[in-house]
């Protein structure tokens, strides 16, 4: 219990300093040459892959509460702009390094390859809950409005396994790990969706978090 | 049954020729770079190879994981000494040779060729061996023969990647007959004047400079001649994005992903992207295999 509660007592901006450190660490490897023969995918497909682990992770955490009472709910909000930064982190060694900032070819990306169009609106359905993940937005929005677009996850985390499914050329241990977890997630929510419209009395305190 | 090793069957000066014969490819090939009026010339590229340490180290060999470094990491474990290769579609009732039996009396010669892998990147590797044709030339073909069909070992117990159904094992390619004898096209049994690493398709593989990487296969142990094109691994797990042919070709995207462009590795985290070319450059010496076909319908 006493490691329970200290990790209870985990100041926020440590977790904040702690999670985020990959990316300059991860930068800094590809520039010194430690990230292998491709440092540039490899850098890309880290952030990637962080990206959609902390989109896991913030998903898993309602489950959590509700399945093994472990409750992580006040790291949420934390975990979540975690995984944003990463997938803008991605986005930006995409751009900025992959193709070069070519709008040319950004534009025949979004046109042409699924896996990349999946992967764009995956972040874009993810900016209104960057936006609106402050205690401003949360004050200022009505709960239900609040809560409508902190759904949307759900979409971004569909289109973006879509996006890892797309851009793959064969079925990979990773590919059905992420698919199994994600896919494990959402039938989580499905049925704690129905089971909320039936069972609202006693469900209601840990479900709509 | 007594299995009969290596050294039983072998005359022991062959036996243990053996390695060093694949020693001599160092000197062999340093004797090439040496003299400027060999062949090396004529087909190698001037390009600066990659370094021995990335061209070991970022592989695609899936029947040791999927991962760019499980090769590095696992393909120890493939026993490529002894090795045979069956034959198949030729006339002569000898069907089965051990390594050492089609090595002996080849040139062997070393080619720096540009490989560009069908996933967006590139290397320039110095491949030591011979001409396919060489070996082609010694066996008794039979005439109608239009295609070449090649396969990888499929031995789950050494290849940790065959024990997952990742692709339809074994791993299978095949060439046009006037493909396989064109002067290019190689037979790699060394790698930077020494032997070929496992991870790199040890002992014998193809490498076919002017088609995306997945063609050139690694560790052949069946080579049919037939008349009808061959079942090509990735051709059937996913015909509409790979095609028999592969030819490197800048025009003809991926339906997912773009060719226009490749990543060269070793060039960093900022390296700019080369511009790929048709038939990976080689236009000059195999674009009249092609003249006249669409390009865009045969890919």
């Amino acid at each position: 219990m006493a490691s329970s509660s200290l990790f209870r007592s985990l100041p926020i901006s440590l977790l904040y300093c702690i999670l985020l450190t990959p990316i300059p660490l991860y930068f800094y490897w590809g520039t010194v040459d430690q990230l292998g023969p491709d440092p540039l995918r490899s850098l890309e497909h880290k952030y990637g892959e962080l990206g959609l682990i902390f989109l896991l992770a913030t998903l898993s955490i309602s489950p959590l509460f509700k399945y093994a009472k472990i409750n992580l709910v006040r790291y949420r909000r934390c975990i979540g702009l975690v995984a944003f930064y990463y997938i803008v982190s991605h986005i930006c060694v995409y751009f900025f390094l992959d193709i070069g900032l070519s709008i040319d070819i950004l534009l025949s990306d979004l046109q042409k390859r699924y896996y990349i169009i999946a992967g764009f609106f995956a972040f874009i359905t993810l900016i209104p809950l960057a936006l609106t993940s402050n205690n401003f937005a949360l004050r200022k929005l009505n709960i239900k409005t609040w809560n409508k677009i902190h759904s949307f996850v759900y979409i971004a985390i569909i289109l973006s396994i879509f996006h890892f499914i797309l851009m793959s050329k064969t079925w990979t241990v990773e590919l059905y790990f992420y698919t199994g977890i994600t896919t494990f997630i959402l039938i989580l929510k499905i049925k704690s969706t129905k089971l909320y419209k039936k069972l609202s009395t006693y469900s209601n305190a840990d479900i709509s978090k | 049954m007594k299995v009969l090793k290596y050294s039983d069957v072998t005359p022991q000066n062959l036996y243990l020729n053996r390695r060093k014969f694949v020693e001599a490819l160092g000197l062999t090939s340093l004797a090439l770079v040496a003299s400027p009026t060999t062949a090396k010339q004529k087909y190698s590229t001037s390009a600066k190879p990659n370094t021995i340490d990335e061209i070991t180290n970022y592989n695609n060999f899936y029947e040791f994981g999927t991962s760019k470094t499980d090769p590095a990491k696992y393909a120890h474990s493939l026993t490529t000494d002894p090795w045979e290769i069956t034959f198949e579609g030729v006339a002569q009732n000898k069907k089965k040779y051990d390594l050492a039996e089609i090595l002996k009396g080849k040139a062997i010669q070393e080619r720096i060729y540009r490989l560009r892998c069908v996933e967006g990147w590139s290397m320039v590797i110095p491949w030591i061996g011979f001409p396919l044709r060489d070996l082609i030339n010694e066996l008794e073909v039979n005439n109608n023969a239009k295609f070449v069909a090649f396969e990888t070992v499929y031995r789950p117990t050494e290849m940790r990647g065959q024990k997952r159904a990742t692709l339809d094992w074994p791993y299978r390619e095949g060439l046009t007959m006037d493909e396989a004898l064109h002067p290019l096209t190689f037979i790699a049994t060394g790698l930077y004047g020494k032997e070929l690493p496992n991870q790199n398709g040890a002992p014998f593989r193809l490498v076919v400079p002017w088609k995306y990487g997945f063609k050139s296969i690694k560790s052949i142990t069946k080579i049919s001649f037939m008349e009808e094109q061959p079942y090509t691994t990735w051709s059937s797990e996913n015909p509409r994005e790979y095609g028999f042919y592969s030819n490197v070709n800048p025009n003809v995207d991926h339906p997912r992903w773009s060719q226009a462009t490749e990543r060269v590795i070793g060039e960093g985290l900022f390296g700019k992207r080369r511009k790929t070319e048709l038939f990976n450059g080689y236009i000059e010496e195999v674009g009249d295999l092609y003249k006249g076909m669409d390009l865009k319908k045969y890919y």
